[in-house]
């Protein structure tokens, strides 16, 4: 959305490579920074920001919901892929291991799902049945739909930050196959948010898609 | 809805009808939706739980957690929130997730892990409302569990110590207040002019950070600078909680008050009695006023002025 040119490597031991295990992280010259908030930063000091158009009382509400999408959709992701049996069985143990050899991907993967579940307990999630987080993820779409409304992005004409992070999360919901589509199933009911991913995804990443040699050149 | 909700929660102190953050959210929704709630405050004896305040009880549920019960609330048709666009219900969602995240690890962090405060305020506080031996170690399971919760949400690396969690957490904290001041303005509740769920839960939240008297008070000091939020948090005490701050009951202070007028009255009747008393004395024939040689008034000023030292 900033119009930089990047190059996206896709690496098995990309957690370890980022200062702060989490991935994303861009490596740009001699730096690196991980994580989306640190991300933004290190580019707003480079001169690209979003929200500069953005007055004190819209930032404060752009913040607000981040932490909105942080807060429900990202917990509620954790929750499907590591706290429900079937998800956990069938799928996210045999993707989190497979790079590594027998039996290192076991260990791995039982040692993640250990840290997941106590972070859910220690943060009041952990007697929450599959339902209930369910609900809660509806409840965080009713909230952005109602937001988004019928404008195009969640500011009027400019994308911003907060675009880019409610993107990057329903896509993924959209898109990866579960066990049970029932996330994905929640987020298609609210047809805006529907449509505001298919036109960020046209609009940003087909047409660059068709040029990202071209780009990586410059 | 004639049903009897009774919420148990933790009590007040320092002129806030309760010291736990949760507790008052609820008790400031009940007041703002006009739920008539019977609050009874956990004490020392060991009638009722203390897991998990607040917890509310009907005749056949019993609801814990604060989002939980104003759910519960706004079910039985006490709802504050009615006013409200689909936008600013959306916004109340996010606005919420903003305190959760950003505000909360460092109100946590004050109560319960940063050990002067915990243990010359916290501690006994709690203790002291919890029946022994219990009292030993339930304030030292919430401590625990607060410390828990921050490191695991934030204290991800880089923040390796817990130092740079502690400097990072009070940073979003700070940020946060800002914001919310930002938001409030010079409005008088965050959406027009009748209180709503988020009212609830900033003033849950702010109130016992405003008002409890800490050893350590970096947060308290910053969010005493943005004068709209301490307004704000003033605002609903006084208008919502005036009757039952210090935990008397609206009875128990109508008692007070006629009390007190009963002794004022006793105190007025008792000073005009000795008024009459002394007036009878003085026009009494049995005190010449040749007496007193020394007082060379005439008798007429004498009497204007021992009325005088007699009034009040």
């Amino acid at each position: 959305m900033c119009n930089l040119p990047i190059k996206v490597v896709c690496r098995a031991n990309a957690e370890y490579m980022s200062p702060s295990g989490k991935v994303p992280f861009i490596h740009v010259g001699n730096q690196v920074v991980s994580e989306l908030g640190p991300i933004v930063q290190f580019v707003k000091a480079k001169g690209h920001s979003l929200s500069d158009g953005l007055d004190e009382v819209q930032k404060a509400e752009m913040k607000a919901y981040m932490e909105l999408v942080n807060n429900m959709l990202l917990t509620a992701e954790l929750y499907l892929q590591w706290c429900d049996e079937a998800t956990v069985g069938e799928i996210t143990h045999a993707r989190y291991g497979s790079p590594y050899p027998w039996p290192l991907n076991h260990i791995l993967a039982y040692q993640k799902q250990w840290e997941v579940k106590r972070k859910m307990k220690a943060i009041g999630w952990g007697n929450k049945t599959l339902d209930q987080v369910l609900e809660d993820v509806d409840q965080c779409c009713q909230a952005l739909s109602q937001r988004l409304g019928t404008q195009p992005y969640f500011f009027n004409k400019q994308p911003t930050e907060l675009d880019a992070l409610v993107f990057g999360h329903l896509y993924t919901i959209l898109t990866t196959q579960l066990t049970n589509d029932e996330l994905s199933e929640k987020v298609k009911n609210y047809s805006n948010l529907l449509a505001f991913c298919r036109r960020i995804e046209q609009h940003y990443f087909e047409d660059r898609g068709k040029g990202s040699s071209s780009i990586r050149s410059s | 809805m004639a049903a009897p909700l009774e919420l148990s929660c933790w009590g007040g102190g320092w002129g806030l009808p309760s010291v736990h953050s949760e507790s008052l959210v609820v008790m400031a929704y009940a007041k703002f939706s006009g739920a008539p709630l019977k609050v009874s405050v956990v004490d020392n004896t060991w009638r009722g739980s203390r897991g998990d305040v607040p917890i509310l009880t009907t005749e056949d549920n019993i609801v814990s957690q604060p989002a939980k019960i104003l759910n519960f609330l706004r079910k039985q048709k006490y709802n504050a929130d009615y006013e409200l666009s689909a936008k600013q219900g959306a916004d109340t969602l996010a606005y919420i997730a903003l305190l959760e995240e950003k505000l909360l690890p460092a109100v946590l962090h004050t109560f319960w892990v940063e050990s002067d405060n915990y243990f010359t305020v916290t501690k006994p506080w709690f203790a002291s409302r919890i029946p022994f031996p219990l009292s030993l170690i339930l304030p030292g399971r919430m401590s625990k569990g607060a410390l828990n919760r921050i490191i695991l949400t934030r204290g991800e690396p880089p923040l390796y110590h817990l130092r740079e969690v502690e400097a990072q957490i009070y940073r979003d904290a700070k940020e946060c207040l800002n914001l919310l001041s930002n938001r409030l303005g010079t409005s008088q509740f965050f959406f027009g002019d009748s209180p709503s769920t988020l009212d609830a839960y900033v003033f849950g939240f702010l109130a016992p950070l405003y008002k409890v008297r800490f050893p350590k008070v970096q947060l308290q000091e910053h969010l005493k600078q943005l004068s709209n939020l301490c307004r704000f948090c003033d605002d609903i005490l006084n208008s919502y909680f005036r009757l039952s701050v210090g935990g008397i009951s609206p009875a128990g202070q109508e008692m007070v008050d006629a009390n007190l007028q009963k002794l004022t009255q006793l105190v007025n009747k008792e000073s005009n009695l000795i008024e009459k008393m002394d007036d009878n004395l003085r026009q009494s024939p049995q005190l010449p006023p040749r007496k007193l040689p020394t007082l060379k008034l005439t008798p007429a000023e004498e009497e204007s002025n021992s009325l005088q030292r007699l009034s009040p």
